[in-house]
């Protein structure tokens, strides 16, 4: 029993971590109708932010939260502006390789400039403590780090959904050349999404440092799972992208358990069924 | 009966764009459909060549049933259409646009390529035959994707909107192709229209749809001047002709 | 039959400096062995053949037929296995093993072909990538195909015709055969019927169908060919490397490479697959080897990532598109 409550809640929790990772994705793909290949990469890169603060300064990990989501905002940006906006001038094949070569250029530069060894927090207020709910005892990073990533989440659903902004981004995704027409700058709002994308999975970059391993190659899983949230909660559906992200997260932690090679076979199944047998998702249009 | 509709709705989500059509061609005729913006021309067009399939009713050709057939197989029926907005393949050449649409009737490229040059020739496209087509004038590309649809060697031809955008000089030379065409290959044409000066010209019968429905019908003469027809036409300020 | 032989072998229907540099490419080839006295430079030359033949395949599903497939290791690895531990298991002679690997490749990807399709580009792309994924996991998770230790080919004096065993001189030819069978039939195949109709699906969905072109089945039928077409370069690496595990053959990294390679040498034209191999595969064999050798890791995926956003922005038809546009200004 304290087995399976433990498994549900770290499935819960995970689940919150996936849904916020899957938001900026959602929010991307929304507002620009293009798929950010190298957003996994953009969480590899808050991953190490936190990793370098931690390591070269005496600062707990959680300090570096910030400088992921700056370095993430700008990366964004930067990523819109320099290559976004040459490869949609092109066909839909380019624009996937697009970032796809994003995605290779910066996992291999943080590759070369940290070589391939896995890394892990040594130190934080967080890591590698217990605490306890209740009768289960959860990591204290884990618990951080969801309760942070809803926290956010909510805050970027909130801005999406209650000012002026939000609305001039939803506009912009719903109809671009209309929301011109409506004197919305919609170069802006298109960098402006994948500038907080790449924030929101800074941050969530940073959260997991304190307990996931480290490497330049975690970006690929992470923006699978991503795509399969985004996929089963249903594109365009902000609330089905939570859901979908409890349900990754618990198929995750559960099938982890059971069959722990094939952990991440599930959600790449999960992915594949739900997009040939329920192609709109839980929630989407 | 060449080509029957019978009571054909078609409905998105609320939206009824076609709401119990039935219309009959015959074998051999130029029949217009025509009507202001909204009224649902498209959308029938694409229910009979499969591109939509109808909510209820009846398509039938050559006293087959073919409500609700895939695109492909209505093509290989033989009923052609062309596009409103162009659909050429951008990375083919004039000519290989047109054996794609011969390879619908064999499997041999000389064939192919033979019956595209004939057709090519029907529609004055032989010298374009290696270029590439998003180079030439768009009264040139409304040409090959005729010269595309016929190569399937279609029975109907259905054509959507092909006046677009021409000039009165390109305008009367496609409604010659056409007739030229028709004569050759033994066709019956159905055409949907805007430009009223082309359809007008062109058409031995009118139908004409409002609003989803079916109003009025007869020679153009006789729909010129039907109240029901000038009053669905009234409220838009519509010029002859463009 | 004279007709289909002529399609197969006449390149007559292209430009004469074309044909002159495909004699003159095929004559190096040949005599490469022998100009060349190197190992490393001849496994360079092998590796740049086999790349070749993995970017032909694609390149019919990827570049003729516009879907971009991110999961063809599969079918490299569903290949090198069934000609390892056919040959590992059950003594079956290399030539044999080639056709069960190629029926396994088609079959399984028929199977998943049509639920595939009818997603669109991106979401597409990712189910590739998923169901490859997929099938490697469970290939490290299986007991019987070896799992992560993989399967080791017998080492048998050469050369040996019953397993292909051959010195770097045999597998050179032999790579190159392969190499030579697949560009023959892409030559064929852009002649074909299929060829076109493939075309008219990848420029046009909607005037493919109404020219009675059956889109789905036609992406299905590309997409299995090119499966076989991968398989049979799998098989080549079992007999080649004498040693595949499915981190090998398998990898997500092999089936953005492949990928890769068409899309920066051309895609959708029958020189791309090969322009893209002789520029990516040097670059890796021989810039990333040396600065790897110095401890520094991933500078060829660095300039590859580079190489392919600057195709993807400025020339989407890659380094043969680039050709074209400036011998059309010239």
């Amino acid at each position: 029993m304290e087995l399976a409550t433990q498994l549900v809640t770290y499935g819960i929790l995970m689940g919150c971590v996936f849904a916020f990772v899957a938001l900026g994705l959602s929010l991307i793909f929304g507002v620009m109708d293009i798929v950010n290949f190298a957003h996994g990469e953009f969480l590899m890169v808050g991953m190490y932010v936190a990793f370098l603060i931690s390591s070269y300064l005496p600062l707990d990990p959680l300090v570096s939260l910030p400088f992921a989501a700056a370095l993430g905002f700008i990366l964004g940006i930067f990523s819109y502006r320099l290559l976004i906006t040459h490869i949609l001038r092109g066909p839909m094949v380019a624009q996937l390789f697009g970032t796809f070569g994003l995605m290779l250029f910066l996992r291999y530069l943080v590759m070369f400039i940290f070589g391939p060894d896995v890394r892990t927090l040594s130190h934080g207020v967080l890591v590698g403590k217990q605490i306890s709910v209740g009768w289960v005892s959860l990591d204290a990073s884990k618990v951080m780090a969801a309760g942070l990533c809803l926290l956010f989440f909510a805050f970027v659903f909130w801005m999406i959904n209650r000012t002026k902004l939000g609305r001039a981004l939803r506009a912009t995704s719903l109809d671009a050349e209309a929301a011109r027409y409506m004197g919305i700058d919609t170069e802006k709002m298109n960098a402006l999404a994948w500038g907080i994308g790449g924030a929101t999975v800074g941050i969530a970059g940073g959260l997991l440092a304190h307990f996931y391993y480290i490497t330049p190659t975690v970006g690929m899983l992470f923006v699978l799972i991503a795509f399969a949230t985004v996929a089963l909660g249903g594109f365009g559906s902000v609330p089905g992208a939570f859901l979908a992200g409890i349900i990754i997260g618990l198929i995750q932690v559960l099938g982890g358990h059971y069959l722990s090679e094939l952990k991440f076979t599930f959600i790449y199944i999960a992915y594949f069924l739900t997009v040939v047998l329920r192609p709109r998702g839980l929630f989407g249009w | 009966m060449l080509l029957g509709v019978q009571s054909l709705v078609k409905e998105f989500g609320g939206l009824v764009a076609n709401a119990d059509i039935s219309l009959e061609l015959e074998h051999g005729e130029i029949v217009g459909l025509i009507g202001p913006n909204g009224a649902g021309k498209t959308t029938l067009f694409n229910c009979i060549v499969g591109y939509y399939k109808p909510t209820s009713g009846k398509v039938l050709f050559e006293g087959e049933d073919i409500t609700g057939w895939p695109a492909h197989r209505v093509a290989r029926m033989g009923i052609g259409r062309t596009f409103q907005s162009m659909k050429i393949m951008p990375l083919l050449t004039v000519e290989e646009n047109v054996m794609v649409g011969a390879y619908c009737r064999t499997g041999d490229r000389q064939i192919a390529r033979r019956d595209a040059h004939e057709i090519l020739e029907l529609v004055n496209l032989t010298g374009e035959a290696h270029a590439s087509p998003t180079e030439l004038p768009i009264a040139s590309q409304k040409r090959i994707e005729l010269a595309r649809a016929l190569a399937t060697k279609p029975r109907l031809l259905m054509l959507d909107e092909l006046a677009a955008g021409l000039n009165p000089l390109e305008t009367k030379e496609i409604v010659e192709t056409l007739h030229r065409i028709k004569e050759e290959r033994n066709l019956t044409l159905f055409l949907t229209e805007h430009v009223m000066e082309f359809i007008m010209r062109i058409s031995q019968r009118l139908i004409v749809m409002a609003a989803g429905r079916r109003i009025a019908e007869g020679t153009p003469d006789q729909v010129a001047k039907d109240d029901r027809v000038i009053e669905a036409y009234l409220g838009e300020r519509y010029a002859e002709g463009r | 039959m004279g007709q289909l032989l002529r399609d197969i072998f006449s390149f007559g229907d292209r430009p004469v400096i074309e044909r002159v540099i495909l004699v003159v490419f095929a004559a190096i080839v040949l005599a490469f062995p022998w100009l060349v006295e190197s190992a490393y430079a001849r496994a360079v030359m092998i590796k740049f053949l086999l790349f070749a033949l993995f970017a032909l395949g694609w390149n019919l599903i990827g570049g003729y037929g516009g879907q971009v497939d991110l999961g063809q290791a599969k079918n490299v690895g569903f290949g090198a296995y069934a000609t390892a531990l056919m040959i590992v298991h059950l003594k079956t002679p290399f030539w044999l093993t080639v056709p069960v690997g190629m029926f396994f490749a088609t079959l399984e990807s028929f199977a998943v072909a049509y639920p595939m399709f009818r997603l669109r580009r991106h979401y597409f792309a990712i189910a590739t990538l998923c169901v490859a994924l997929v099938w490697k996991e469970l290939f490290i998770f299986w007991d019987w195909t070896g799992g992560a230790r993989g399967v080791e080919l017998p080492i048998k004096p050469t050369p040996n015709f019953t397993y292909m065993e051959f010195g770097a001189i045999g597998y050179h030819y032999f790579i190159f055969g392969l190499f030579m069978a697949q560009f023959l039939f892409m030559n064929w195949f852009t002649k074909s019927k299929l060829g076109y109709q493939l075309q008219a699906v990848r420029d046009n969905e909607d005037a493919a169908a109404s020219l009675g072109i059956n889109v789905t089945g036609t992406k299905v039928i590309a997409y299995c060919i090119t499966a076989a077409l991968g398989a049979m370069g799998g098989s080549f690496m079992s007999v080649y490397y004498l040693y595949i595990d499915p981190d090998l053959v398998m990898p997500l990294d092999l089936s953005i490479l492949i990928a890769m390679t068409v899309m920066v040498g051309g895609a959708g034209s029958i020189w791309g697959p090969m322009i893209g191999a002789a520029a990516l595969i040097p670059l890796d064999m021989y810039l990333g080897a040396w600065l790897a050798g110095g401890g520094y890791y991933g500078i060829d995926f660095i300039i590859y990532g580079f190489i392919i956003m600057i195709i993807a922005a400025y020339e989407p038809r890659g380094i043969w598109g680039l050709i074209q546009r400036m011998s059309k200004k010239g």
